[in-house]
């Protein structure tokens, strides 16, 4: 319990506050001393330990040397560094510090110290984990140790100790102890704090979680159906968009191999998601996960959009959210396929490569039931921009070019026995490939190249996944 | 120095030690390998439980480490693992 | 008991039959590695004992190794 009356805390590791030693002295039969770092300073004046900081953070300190009014153990008013006028009129004491400098400036309190801070966040988030702990045998490989039990994806994890955990933890504003969602297939209700030990083993920052808390709860949507997606012999996986201004915050990749490899953010969120889906979830291949062939994007699937350089509205915008809101769209992803197209000046002519390009998702005779994503890149971008083609007109061109006619895509037609019923096939008329919202599109990718990305999705409907936007709370 | 991780699962396991490898419910139309570690007397309890196995129908196959004295090779390993379905290693004293 | 966990880590199922000298070194290990791999322990003494006794030791452990390979 700080006494009150004046309260001086200083640290010897601090000009300033060895200069006013003697000006402490002099004020000794009014004072408690604290010293932050050695109670063996300031000489003689009883000064007490506060190695551990205790005081100093009560007492909010940010420099030192502080000169504390205390009343019923808060302080009510202070001074820092040290200013002879300042200090005589604080302490109703004349003639301070005679022959030293009027004033000089303080020091930062160790309070601040990064160590000092990182502990004690660690010690103010750990009463809150109550995830079991799991000792490692002394003989045990830590790396080993992890792929031994099961948690890995086939990629080396990072060790989830507590400290690194409590750290995650912090990258939110939630209680460790909230749950986030329920995941399939266990139905297992995850709490931040296991989101966050998965994040750790990931390779996530802190600030990257609350992009994973919002992905985990999109895809555990009825809407999205995580569970039919891991459960399916299809290709696909959950892929991440992100919208909003928090992708450059974190330094997200939208450019350059926006859809590859070598950025942390893109490459952790993802494969965090896809790690709670296995450990907490209980979904791993062979078991749940019966997918005839995967694909790589099953590691790890996660993209910012690139919205500065976008002829467009955002995806999440799109999608009805208000411009600059941070978000995660989830969408059922198969892998990417690339579409060139060098040649087309016009932005019909461009529309009509993706339409054919489109038009072969899943299968060119199938329609309506498989969705799909279209990424255009800046330099396709350029070519509706430069006409002043919005995303609806461009929407608009390729929904009258994909409405394919009845005769080509029932079962039997060229004869290929895949396509779709007969009954559905009323000869002279025409059938959209995809259904209403079964086509995004997006904005990515490096600035050189007249490619654009077809990413195929999974089935919608009452078995499949519809994709979901949700808001990034922090 | 023995390291603390937090359980990133859901937990319903029971214990966090790693699994053990999933069993084939019966030992009809398996492979046995029988590896002797190579102590005296060992290959004596190896050929009954070798004869106890093919009474019950059981294919058997007999291998032998080296020594004793240190884990077995990776190639005895791996003969083992791509020939057999389960092992058995004996007899340690 | 490290030629069962690296056996088992291939998803080989195996045990290892040991003399009930071992049962506190071999939990020790076990604990170290952080595995706990199935094992069946026979009586100790092993080297002073007949063929017939050793037959006998087998007799009594088949059970035990059946289960140790086959339940879940």
């Amino acid at each position: 319990m700080v006494p009150d009356g004046l309260v001086a805390v200083v640290k010897r590791a601090c000009p300033t506050c060895e200069l006013v030693a003697p000006v402490l002295a002099q004020l000794r039969d009014q004072l408690t001393i604290y010293s932050q770092d050695d109670p063996t300073f300031p000489e003689g004046l009883g000064a007490r330990d506060d190695t551990a900081l205790d005081v100093s953070f009560a007492l909010d300190v940010d420099t030192v040397p502080a000169l504390i009014r205390v009343e019923d153990g808060h302080a009510v008013d202070r001074l820092v560094g040290w200013e002879r006028s300042r200090w005589e009129k604080f302490t109703g004491v004349d003639d301070l510090g005679v022959g030293l400098p009027d004033w000089r400036p303080g020091c930062g309190s160790r309070t601040h110290d990064p160590e000092v801070v990182d502990a004690r966040l660690v010690a103010s988030v750990t009463p809150h984990l109550h995830a079991r702990t799991v000792e490692l045998g002394d003989a045990e490989d830590e790396s080993e140790a992890m792929y031994a039990r099961g948690w890995s994806d086939g990629l080396p994890l990072v060790p989830p100790t507590p400290e690194r955990v409590a750290r995650m933890c912090a990258g939110t504003t939630r209680h460790p102890s909230d749950v986030v969602a329920v995941v399939p297939p266990d139905l297992v209700e995850c709490t931040v704090e296991k989101v966050a030990i998965n994040a750790v083993m990931a390779g996530c920052l802190p600030e990257y979680l609350p992009l994973v808390l919002a992905a985990l709860e999109a895809a555990c949507t009825d809407e999205f159906n995580v569970h039919g997606l891991l459960a399916t012999t299809w290709f696909s996986g959950p892929l991440v968009v992100v919208n909003g201004p928090i992708a450059r915050a974190i330094g997200m990749n939208s450019g350059v191999n926006a859809l590859g490899q070598g950025n942390r953010a893109n490459a952790t969120i993802g494969r965090a998601l896809q790690l709670v889906i296995r450990n907490v979830g209980g979904g791993r291949p062979g078991e749940v996960d019966r997918a005839t062939f995967g694909n790589p994007g099953k590691y790890t699937f996660c993209f910012a959009e690139d919205e500065t350089g976008s002829p467009w509205e955002s995806l999440a915008v799109e999608r009805g959210l208000p411009a600059g809101t941070n978000s995660v769209t989830l969408f059922a992803a198969e892998g990417v396929r690339g579409v060139v197209d060098q040649l087309s000046r016009e932005p019909e002519s461009l529309a009509r490569t993706y339409a054919a390009c489109l038009r072969t998702v899943a299968h060119p005779k199938n329609i309506f039931v498989w969705d799909a994503m279209l990424v255009v890149s800046p330099e396709h971008g350029r070519v509706f921009r430069d006409v002043g083609w919005t995303k609806a007109r461009l929407r608009e061109e390729l929904d009258a070019l994909l409405l394919l006619p009845a005769e080509d895509i029932v079962r039997g037609a060229s004869g290929i026995a895949e396509g779709m019923p007969e009954a559905l096939c009323e000869p002279g008329t025409t059938l959209p490939k995809f259904r209403p919202g079964g086509l995004l599109i997006a904005h990515a990718g490096g600035g050189a190249g007249l490619f654009s990305a077809i990413i195929g999705g999974w089935a919608s409907g009452a078995v499949g996944s519809e994709p979901v936007t949700r808001e990034v709370r922090t | 120095m023995s390291k603390t991780l937090l359980d990133p699962t859901s937990e319903r396991q029971a214990g966090t030690a790693r699994e053990r490898a999933k069993r084939p419910g019966g030992l009809a139309g398996t492979h046995v390998a029988l590896l002797d570690i190579s102590k005296p007397r060992g290959s004596v309890f190896l050929d009954r439980i070798e004869e106890l196995l093919r009474a019950r129908g059981v294919e058997v196959r007999r291998f032998n480490k080296p020594t004793f004295t240190k884990p077995a090779p990776v190639d005895l390993r791996h003969e083992i693992t791509s020939t057999c379905d389960v092992v058995i290693e004996a007899l340690a004293d | 008991m490290h030629d069962t966990v690296n056996i088992e880590a291939t998803g080989v199922p195996m045990v290892f039959v040991a003399s009930t000298e071992f049962v506190d070194a071999a939990d020790a290990q076990a604990r170290a590695l952080g595995a706990d791999p199935a094992r069946v322990f026979v009586p100790h003494p092993i080297q002073d004992r007949t063929d017939d006794e050793l037959r006998a030791l087998a007799d009594d452990a088949i059970d035990a190794i059946v289960i140790a390979l086959t339940d879940n």
